[in-house]
């Protein structure tokens, strides 16, 4: 991941969680200021109700006083009971006022005053009405002539305007509240449903330019994917001709030093016979000049004449001499040949069959049953997988392996060696295992290097074996390893492709 | 070996050709033995300068021949030879260090009479020239053909 790519997956992340915040808050805005105006209503509610119980009040005590005048005008009887009517709904009328004006204390000392002159203004009604009862109506219009009653009324009149203009000037400032919490309301609405749709703009712009990244950089692994193939194709020619060429070169090599070694090796040889004749003309002459005609002629060509002293030492150095340069020259003759064996097995085309492995081990066990049997060993073998592979390459490893592991016992105990298969994921596991001397770990890795040996050199070889076997393995598209310690005997774990079809890292194309 | 047959010894290791002399004398063949160290002396040799080896009609020839040579391969003297009215029956012994078997079964079918390996061991080298010797004294060669 790049760190463009990171950053733009995080800012992404911001802005999700930005807009679901947003969107919290919106609705917790929204329910508050929903609440909020719901009880600034209720309040404007309220005082229209206020308004409505003042006006009904002072109706209530107009239509007391009308029904009072009329009765004092007429004395008629249902004019008495509309007074009665009005007279008594008056209280209630008054204290329901006080109870829902309490919130406000300017009503509420308006209240009270309006109680008070409500309650002079009713008893004037009250003492008028008596007399007319007693025919006392002069009195009463006198009464309704003079001042103090009309005070009462003005009084009442006043308190009922003042109530009035205090409702009115709550009703203004409650309504113009109720108005600015729902313009809040919608402009908070709407200033949260701006900000997500210009998040969720943002986020699409986002979204499509990492799609374009992605794309991008999609064709960018296409091209890079076709450049590498053909860069690994190219990369395995190259190598396979370096090798072909590593051949050809330890060929041509190990031969054309091989002509030398012809001469070497027989000039060598004619200088050996030389020497028999030197040292016995040299004997012979000695014997001529120390005890004249001592010995018959014929006799000093059929018997090897007898040295003594300084001649003898040189006869000996020239037999040791000639003695290291032969065996020097056997040794590096076998190494060439080991080295022109090699790059032989190397050019050889493998041969992808089906091969019984079960059939072919038998087949080495029993060529090497009689050096078993000298060493007293057993070799069990266990069930085998079969294979398609090369079956001459088989062959190879596993008579490698299985006469290393015979040649390689510790002395004095009974052999015991074992050849076991599984199979795993399209390889095919065997397992050599002995109960020999074993190899000190830190010599893994030497036993496969040509040329190179491990341990007590107390047996022949040239150290090719495992060299051989493990460039095997590798040409049959495997792999081998070992798993040992000194005196503890040895298990090589060989790792092939069951279905080998001649083209595992051997010839690719 | 009957009378006047002549081997002709195509070896660049000088040394290598001293040990062959050596070996086939002491085997007890006393005929000419014409050495040659390089292809272009031996091919001029045998095939004359026309390059017909009309020169070489009537003789009888032997051919010991070494596969590796400076300017060219044994091999492409060994198919002239057998591909020549005059030399096609004349015997060619291929002595050589390539113990290859590509290379043996390709010379036998250019129609190679014998082939040797050199041994490294000087025992099994001398054993193998001597024995080309004896081999050599009762061969019958036919002379090139008219």
């Amino acid at each position: 991941m790049t760190p463009v790519s990171r950053r733009r997956s995080a800012l992404q992340i911001l802005l999700l969680s930005v807009g679901f915040v947003v969107l919290v808050a919106i609705s917790v805005a929204s329910v508050l200021l929903v609440n909020k105006a719901r009880k600034d209503n209720a309040w404007v509610v309220h005082t229209v109700e206020v308004e409505g119980q003042i006006a009904s009040l002072l109706v209530e005590i107009r239509r007391a006083e009308s029904a009072t005048r009329a009765y004092l005008l007429t004395s008629a009887p249902q004019h008495l009971a509309e007074y009665q009517s009005a007279a008594t709904g008056i209280p209630p009328a008054l204290d329901h006022l006080a109870k829902i004006t309490t919130d406000n204390p300017t009503q509420v000392a308006n209240s009270q005053r309006l109680k008070i002159a409500i309650d002079r203004r009713l008893s004037e009604l009250a003492r008028d009405i008596d007399r007319a009862k007693n025919n006392d109506v002069a009195d009463s219009i006198a009464d309704l002539r003079s001042t103090s009653s009309t005070d009462a009324v003005a009084a009442i009149a006043r308190i009922g305007t003042d109530m009035r203009t205090e409702e009115n000037r709550l009703f203004t400032m409650r309504t113009a509240t109720a108005d600015q919490t729902q313009v809040l309301a919608s402009s908070v609405t709407i200033a949260g449903s701006c900000m997500v749709l210009a998040l969720a703009g943002f986020s699409i712009v986002l979204l499509r330019r990492s799609s374009r990244a992605r794309d991008e950089a999609e064709a960018r692994l296409r091209d890079s994917y076709v450049n590498l193939e053909a860069t690994v194709d190219e990369r395995t020619a190259d190598l396979r001709e370096a090798n072909e060429e590593i051949q050809r070169f330890a060929y041509i090599v190990s031969h054309d030093l091989r002509s030398p070694l012809v001469n070497i090796m027989g000039f060598t040889s004619e200088l050996e016979e030389l020497r028999g004749d030197i040292f016995k003309r040299i004997a012979t002459l000695n014997r001529a000049t120390s005890l004249a005609p001592a010995m018959p002629d014929d006799a000093t060509d059929t018997a090897e004449p007898e040295l003594e002293g300084s001649d003898k030492q040189l006869s000996d150095d020239f037999n040791e001499s000639l003695g290291f340069i032969k065996s020097s020259i056997a040794k590096m003759d076998r190494l060439i040949t080991a080295i022109l064996n090699l790059t032989r097995e190397g050019r050889r085309e493998f041969k992808a069959e089906r091969i019984d492995v079960q059939e072919l081990i038998d087949g080495i066990v029993k060529t090497v049953a009689h050096q078993a049997a000298e060493s007293s060993t057993t070799i069990e073998i266990g069930s085998l997988p079969d294979l398609i592979s090369d079956r001459l390459a088989l062959e190879q490893i596993f008579s490698n392996l299985i006469d290393n592991a015979l040649k390689y016992l510790r002395d004095g105990v009974p052999g015991e060696i074992s050849i076991n298969g599984r199979t795993k994921l399209g390889f095919a596991i065997f397992d050599i295992s002995d109960n020999g001397r074993g190899i000190d770990p830190k010599d893994h890795q030497r036993i496969f290097d040509l040329f190179r040996r491990a341990g007590t050199q107390d047996k022949p070889g040239q150290g090719i074996g495992l060299a051989h076997v493990r460039a095997l393995v590798r040409r049959l598209g495997g792999t081998m390893s070992v798993a040992s310690e000194l005196h503890n005997g040895s298990t090589f774990t060989i790792t092939l492709p069951i279905n080998w079809t001649g083209r595992n890292r051997d010839k690719a194309s | 070996m009957s009378n006047p047959v002549t081997i002709i010894m195509i070896e660049d290791d000088e040394g290598h050709a001293r040990l062959i002399e050596r070996n086939i004398r002491r085997s007890g063949v006393n005929n000419e033995i014409v050495p040659f160290t390089n292809g272009t002396e031996a091919v001029n040799y045998l095939f004359g300068k026309d390059g017909t080896a009309a020169e070489r009609k009537g003789h009888a020839l032997l051919i010991l021949l070494d596969l590796n040579l400076p300017d060219m391969t044994g091999i492409d003297i060994l198919k002239r030879v057998k591909e020549n009215k005059y030399l096609k029956s004349t015997p060619v012994v291929v002595l050589t260090t390539t113990d290859d078997s590509q290379e043996i079964k390709r010379c036998y079918e250019l129609g190679c009479n014998v082939y040797i390996t050199k041994p490294v061991n000087y025992e099994s080298f001398a054993n193998a020239i001597r024995q080309l010797g004896l081999f050599f004294s009762v061969i019958q060669v036919p002379p090139a053909s008219p």
